[in-house]
């Protein structure tokens, strides 16, 4: 009742009703002014979007190496995906592990340096700049700096880490064993993006409920487990289903650091890396297209379930945003 | 008056007749030029071919020079030079079918997938006809064999890339050695006497390091496959990998000789140390690198490193050494039961084609055959760059190479310096794959090689089987 009040407030008045009658004419003229203001939208999704879309899913059933045309081979791409290529597994081995591992973790570790970043009652503008800055490091350059400060011979961390007492500190990078480790440190160091998120919801929780708590001998665990960990779920669920897609679409800095270190053993070899080199490796647009567009479907199984999910443990103040 | 007299009327009918003769000369000279012209201007038009190369700076001008050479020699053809090209761009303009009429692809690695996909037009028919070139008594033995793929030969050679042993004279001398190691036991022996450890157990110096990653280009485990005189592939046209004992013996090599020399017989120890060694290893492309530091005193390289071993950090041919490092070149070793190969090493060519969809492939031919040709331009490439032509002819090699690069030349003449034969693997694929299980052989991820090996040549075969 109240939105049909709201939107008959908002609908155009007949002519000569007031001070909103020629806005009503504005409005009417533009369709084509619309079209013209969106076209550079337009032919970019056209274009760049729906047209190379349309076109992989044509190719993922053929055979193209880029000169000959392409052959069309059916299902034989998806069945040489499931029973024959070990690096298909491999690399979807790899980014599951990453995405386990990483996304828990840069969540926590987000919403811990969200968190300690409220509390300092001065100069907390420069402390959430400085944390902030190593997300703005571009992707490629950062990883170079961590193979280095890495580097199991001369880097400065297992220098320290030599230096307390480790004696076989691990090789990082250039280790299987704990080159994705690497990696993950090198996400959580650029957490600065998720941890604004966090900031602003940390803030958003109103002050109210903690004083509520308090009064009623609230403990601060308790404080955190019934009131910031509801009041956050929002911005957890934002994080988890952006950190699922992210996840899966992983490619720079393993692409860099794999480079770097000559990383023979396949440890830092994910699904996007395994489309990068069957595409312009092996020069098999087909199978490429074919292992992209199964790529979309994981994504949006995973994406589904979680949203299926969500309305058990997100709490909306005002309602889910899908229900 | 009107008729005015006769001589008048005589003059007046000459003129006329001679005005008409001249009209009809002038109308037929004018139709025969037009016609003429117009030839000529449809013979411009069609006779033009376009030049895509990677080159640019010095190259690119020593590169352009030998194009006017041959637009001097076949007047009426119009030679577009295009410089700083990569392959992929080219590939993509190919495929979009507004490709180049020739590409040149800088190394050797991509010929199969060039030859097998079409993306370069077979030459066998050009090359065998009446404007055609006698490969053999042409090019080097490695250039020839560089260019060919399955039967089918879509490319001519350019310069060569050689990749060669290199010894550190000093290192050797102090160590009792007057001459580089011959085969691969006086490599293991070498390079016990000249490896040393700090007081930690760290490597300190090493003698030689066969490891995948150790500024190898990605190419170790082909320079390994050289040393043993291991196969590519079988009579059968199938990999060779598992078919060819020799890989599993030159896996087994690197196995003991890692054990033997860095780990005091114990391969793991051995691994892990080397393993850090490499991770402290110094930049590429400089003063730090490890052969020029003396950290490591035998490897094997490109000879486009020579110039900067030579000079520190200067990239130019230089006519006396002025580095530290007191260094020699020569063939790889090789093993006991390949002495016929000591002497040779890794030689691959740049390449170039005539793109599939070349609306003018006769004169592309012309202008390909020139440039692969021209001892001019070899001659100079080398004095430049230090590449050895692919030519035989002598007048292709500058005269004033300096005497300490000489070797370079010998490796890439000898009869048993090859790259391996190529087939459609892609981006070369099969060298990737190798190389992948060296580095886990060497880490001690693969337990049997010769299973290793197994499914390696099997993956070679599916993918050779997928792109034909």
């Amino acid at each position: 009742m109240q939105l049909t009040n709201v939107m008959a407030s908002l609908s155009p008045r007949k002519r000569g009703e007031g001070a909103l009658a020629p806005a009503r004419r504005k409005l009417k003229i533009p369709y084509l002014f619309i079209f013209l203001c969106m076209s550079p939208w337009l032919f970019g999704i056209i274009f760049f979007t729906a047209y190379p879309m349309v076109t992989s899913f044509y190719q993922a059933f053929t055979k193209f190496n880029l000169i000959d045309k392409p052959e069309w081979v059916g299902l034989e791409n998806f069945n040489r995906m499931l029973f024959e290529d070990s690096d298909f597994w491999l690399s979807l081995k790899n980014t599951v592990w990453i995405a386990a591992i990483s996304i828990p973790l840069r969540i926590a570790f987000a919403m811990f340096t969200a968190w300690v970043l409220t509390k300092p009652k001065r100069g907390s503008s420069i402390y959430r700049t400085i944390f902030f800055l190593p997300s703005m490091v571009p992707a490629v350059a950062a990883t170079m700096v961590f193979t280095y400060i890495f580097n199991p011979a001369y880097g400065p961390v297992n220098r320290g880490l030599e230096a307390v007492g480790v004696n076989e500190p691990p090789f990082w990078f250039m280790d299987p064993k704990w080159s994705k480790w690497g990696l993950i440190l090198l996400g959580l160091w650029g957490i600065g993006d998720t941890m604004i998120i966090y900031l602003a919801g940390l803030l958003d929780v109103p002050k109210s409920l903690y004083e509520a708590a308090s009064i009623e001998g609230a403990s601060p665990w308790q404080s955190f487990r019934y009131i910031t960990l509801p009041m956050m779920t929002p911005v957890i669920f934002f994080s988890f289903v952006t950190g699922v897609i992210g996840s899966f679409q992983y490619f720079t800095q393993a692409y860099v650091a794999s480079g770097q270190v000559n990383d023979y053993s396949h440890a830092m070899y994910f699904y996007a890396s395994h489309i990068y080199f069957t595409a312009f490796r092996a020069y098999e647009m087909g199978y490429a297209s074919a292992l992209a567009w199964v790529l979309l479907v994981i994504t949006l199984v995973c994406t589904l379930i979680i949203l299926k999910t969500q309305k058990r443990w997100v709490h909306y103040p005002n309602g889910s945003l899908f229900k | 008056m009107a008729e005015g007299p006769a001589w008048i009327c005589q003059m007046t009918g000459e003129n006329m007749q001679k005005k008409r003769l001249f009209a009809s000369f002038a109308v037929t000279a004018l139709v025969a030029g037009s016609l003429v012209a117009t030839t000529s201007v449809a013979t411009a038009a069609t006779r033009s071919v376009t030049v895509w190369s990677p080159y640019k700076g010095g190259q690119l001008e020593m590169w352009n020079a030998a194009i006017k050479r041959v637009e001097a020699e076949n007047p009426g053809l119009k030679v577009t030079s295009v410089g700083s090209i990569d392959m992929s761009k080219s590939v993509a303009a190919i495929n979009a079918g507004n490709g180049p009429d020739i590409s040149v692809s800088n190394g050797n690695g991509n010929l199969g997938w060039f030859c097998g996909t079409g993306a370069w037009q077979k030459l066998n028919v050009l090359i065998a006809g009446k404007n055609g070139i006698d490969m053999k008594s042409t090019f080097t033995p490695s250039a020839v064999a560089s260019s060919i793929s399955n039967n089918n030969r879509c490319a001519l050679p350019l310069y060569s890339e050689v990749f060669a042993f290199y010894w550190n004279k000093d290192a050797l001398a102090k160590a009792g050695y007057t001459k580089p190691p011959k085969t691969t036991t006086e490599l293991l022996e070498y390079s016990k006497k000249l490896t040393t450890f700090n007081s930690d157990r760290s490597i300190k110096t090493a003698g030689f390091v066969p490891w995948a990653g150790y500024y190898g280009f990605d190419m170790d485990s082909m320079w390994l496959g050289q040393m043993f005189g291991a196969k590519w592939y079988g009579g059968d046209q199938n990999s060779a990998f598992s078919s060819d004992p020799k890989w599993a013996k030159a896996f087994n090599w690197q196995k003991d000789f890692i054990a033997k020399v860095y780990g005091g017989g114990d391969f793991e120890a051995g691994s892990k140390l080397l393993l850090k060694f490499v991770a402290a290893k110094g930049g590429e492309w400089g003063t730090d690198h490890d052969f020029m530091t003396g950290r490591v005193a035998m490897k094997w390289d490109a000879n486009w490193m020579a110039p900067m071993f030579c000079t520190g950090d200067d990239w130019t041919m230089a006519e006396k050494c002025t580095s530290k490092v007191n260094f020699g070149i020569t063939g790889f070793p090789v093993s006991p039961d390949n002495l016929g190969a000591y002497g040779s090493g890794v030689v691959g060519q740049a390449q170039m084609g005539i793109s599939k969809g070349s609306k003018n492939v006769k004169d592309a031919w012309i202008v390909m055959k020139a440039l692969a040709t021209d001892t001019k331009l070899a001659a100079a490439w080398d004095a430049a760059n230090g590449s050895p032509s692919s030519l035989r002819d002598k007048a292709a090699r500058p005269a004033n190479q300096p005497t300490w690069y000489l070797p370079i030349y010998e490796v890439a003449n000898n009869q048993k310096s090859a790259y391996h034969i190529l087939k459609n693997t892609g981006h070369h694929l099969e060298e990737a794959l190798l190389q992948n299980l060296m580095a886990s052989w060497q880490n001690g991820d693969t337990a049997n090689i010769k299973s290793a090996l197994s499914n390696l040549a099997q993956e070679v075969n599916q993918i050779i089987s997928r792109n034909s």
